[in-house]
């Protein structure tokens, strides 16, 4: 035999290893990364569970501006006002968490290796169906921590697609919809979606034709809003020199917006009371 | 046979003999150190030689391509598998090659009642400056031989040294920029594969004849594949291909 025979798969969940299925060879390797089995829980979920967040994508003239806040709260506790909820993938996509951050972080991770691991394995990039389908997959494999109300996650996945870029939200069950001009996530996002829609509609400008300045300044304020009503939305300015993860995607670059800008623009249009 | 050591040493020498053989045309692979990251460089007349392994990582061979493809899998499970369950920088090519790479094609030499493994790589990871970057080579045998600044990727320890010393000749004295070390590559893999006759030059590399020299440096790119690939400093976690100019080929 081959000494270097690929690892053997067998006894993972799945009998057939699919080509450069990361999954697939974590499962050979590692325990399950979303484990269905018995209800820790009794199914009432944990009183302690870390959720809450603001999340936000929408298309702009240079491609989509994709932010969120800093916020991560259990029950009516602040556990932490840091949190990065935009995670890049793979340099070319972004992946915006809300819902369970031990379970969304893990989804982002496994997705963030698993199109480095096709594009390694295979000699070519994924195509954007495959990576809305892998991490539909992660989601449906999540389901059982999901309905034990502990681990939910409803994330919005923002990618390449040729010369375009593209918005997707999804559900806790994997379903996944393209937002054609926007989307929001998280419990802050009612007030945000409402605010985006009048504006795409009867705003001065549409959504698509603001630049990247005024883009900016629109998100932050529009988490400044959703910050105002939900107290889960935080971490995004005022007395912590803490500001939001903003960052932008076009046809041919990623950017992080830098906290210097942010806080200055934060300081001259949000801060501002009439 | 395994009841007689001579029988068992004539055996490995036989297959010493037989996976030289088979490496023996194989075309070198140019690995540099500059600012930018590591350049790698090579022709390949059927399928590619230089691979993106993990963050920070490349990996080349010489050889069979079905005993790349397979050492290629082992690696990439290996270095993804460690990098989710512990932290992408926990891989490094010091540990692939010790620990998954130099034992298994040991074994794989010295088991005399498998086919052998024809199959000599090179691993190259980059560093946050030029002196921290890392080449490693494992051979058939899994022997391992490391440099830092450049290094020649061949089918023996021969074919090695005389490319490295042609190389190490070309290349500037201090660490330096792409542009510079690319046309550099190009040359010595010009001078490489084809005489100084059929470049249209004479003993001593003075150009003789320049419609030869033309035609060769036509030939070169026509018949072969280029592949150049630069390991980026700024940007690890995706290599870039780098297109060959004409003009070093004359």
């Amino acid at each position: 035999m081959n000494p270097f025979e690929r690892a053997s798969f067998s006894g993972g969940a799945s009998p057939t290893p699919r080509p450069g299925y990361l999954p697939d060879l974590l499962r050979s390797h590692s325990p399950e990364p979303f484990p269905s089995g018995p209800s820790l829980t009794g199914g009432s979920g944990l009183a302690g569970a870390i959720h809450g967040t603001t999340i936000l994508a929408f298309h702009f003239s240079e491609g989509v501006l994709v932010a969120g806040d800093r916020r991560a709260t259990a029950s009516n506790r602040i556990m932490s006002n840091r949190v990065d909820k935009i995670l890049e993938i793979d340099g070319s996509a972004l992946l915006a968490i809300s819902g369970s951050p031990a379970m969304a972080l893990e989804m982002g991770r496994i997705l963030d290796h698993s199109l480095k691991f096709y594009r390694r394995s295979q000699l070519a990039e994924i195509s954007l169906e495959g990576k809305l389908r892998i991490l539909a997959q992660l989601l449906k494999d999540n389901l059982p921590m999901a309905v034990e109300g502990i681990g939910a996650v409803a994330p919005l996945f923002i990618a390449r697609d040729g010369e375009t870029v593209r918005i997707y939200f999804y559900d806790i069950l994997g379903a996944h919809f393209e937002g054609v001009e926007f989307s929001v996530g998280g419990s802050g996002s009612p007030e945000v979606q409402g605010i985006l829609r009048f504006l795409d509609r009867w705003g001065e400008k549409s959504l698509r034709s603001l630049t990247r300045d005024e883009a900016l300044l629109l998100s932050l304020r529009l988490l400044e809003t959703a910050s105002y009503f939900d107290s889960a939305t935080g971490g995004v300015g005022g007395q912590d020199p803490i500001y939001p993860v903003i960052r932008i995607l076009t046809p041919h670059s990623l950017d992080t917006v830098a906290d210097e800008q942010i806080a200055a623009l934060y300081r001259s249009e949000v801060m501002r009371v009439r | 046979m395994f009841d007689e050591p001579y029988r068992w040493i004539d055996a490995i020498h036989q297959r010493r003999d037989y996976i030289s053989a088979q490496l023996d045309r194989a075309t070198p692979v140019l690995a540099v150190s500059v600012d930018e990251g590591i350049v790698l460089a090579t022709f390949h007349r059927q399928t590619p030689k230089i691979f993106e392994l993990y963050d920070r990582m490349v990996l080349a061979g010489v050889g069979h391509p079905a005993d790349l493809e397979s050492v290629r899998g082992h690696l990439l499970s290996m270095a993804h598998v460690e990098g989710f369950q512990r932290s992408p920088s926990d891989v490094t090519i010091e540990r692939l090659a010790l620990f998954g790479l130099a034992p298994r094609l040991k074994g794989a030499f010295e088991d005399v009642s498998v086919p052998p493994v024809i199959l000599n790589v090179l691993l190259g990871e980059v560093g946050k400056n030029p002196t921290q970057d890392l080449l490693l080579q494992v051979s058939y045998d899994g022997n391992i031989f490391r440099s830092s600044s450049h290094t020649v990727l061949a089918a023996d320890d021969d074919s090695r040294m005389k490319t490295t010393q042609l190389l190490s000749g070309l290349l500037p004295s201090c660490p330096t920029n792409l542009s510079a070390v690319l046309p550099v590559m190009g040359r010595v893999l010009f001078e490489t594969l084809y005489s100084p006759e059929e470049r249209g030059r004479d003993e001593s590399g003075n150009l003789v004849d320049k419609d030869k020299a033309v035609e060769c440096g036509e030939k070169i790119l026509s018949e072969r594949v280029w592949e150049g690939v630069l390991l980026d400093r700024q940007n690890p976690g995706r290599i870039r291909r780098l297109p060959a100019d004409p003009g070093w080929f004359r």
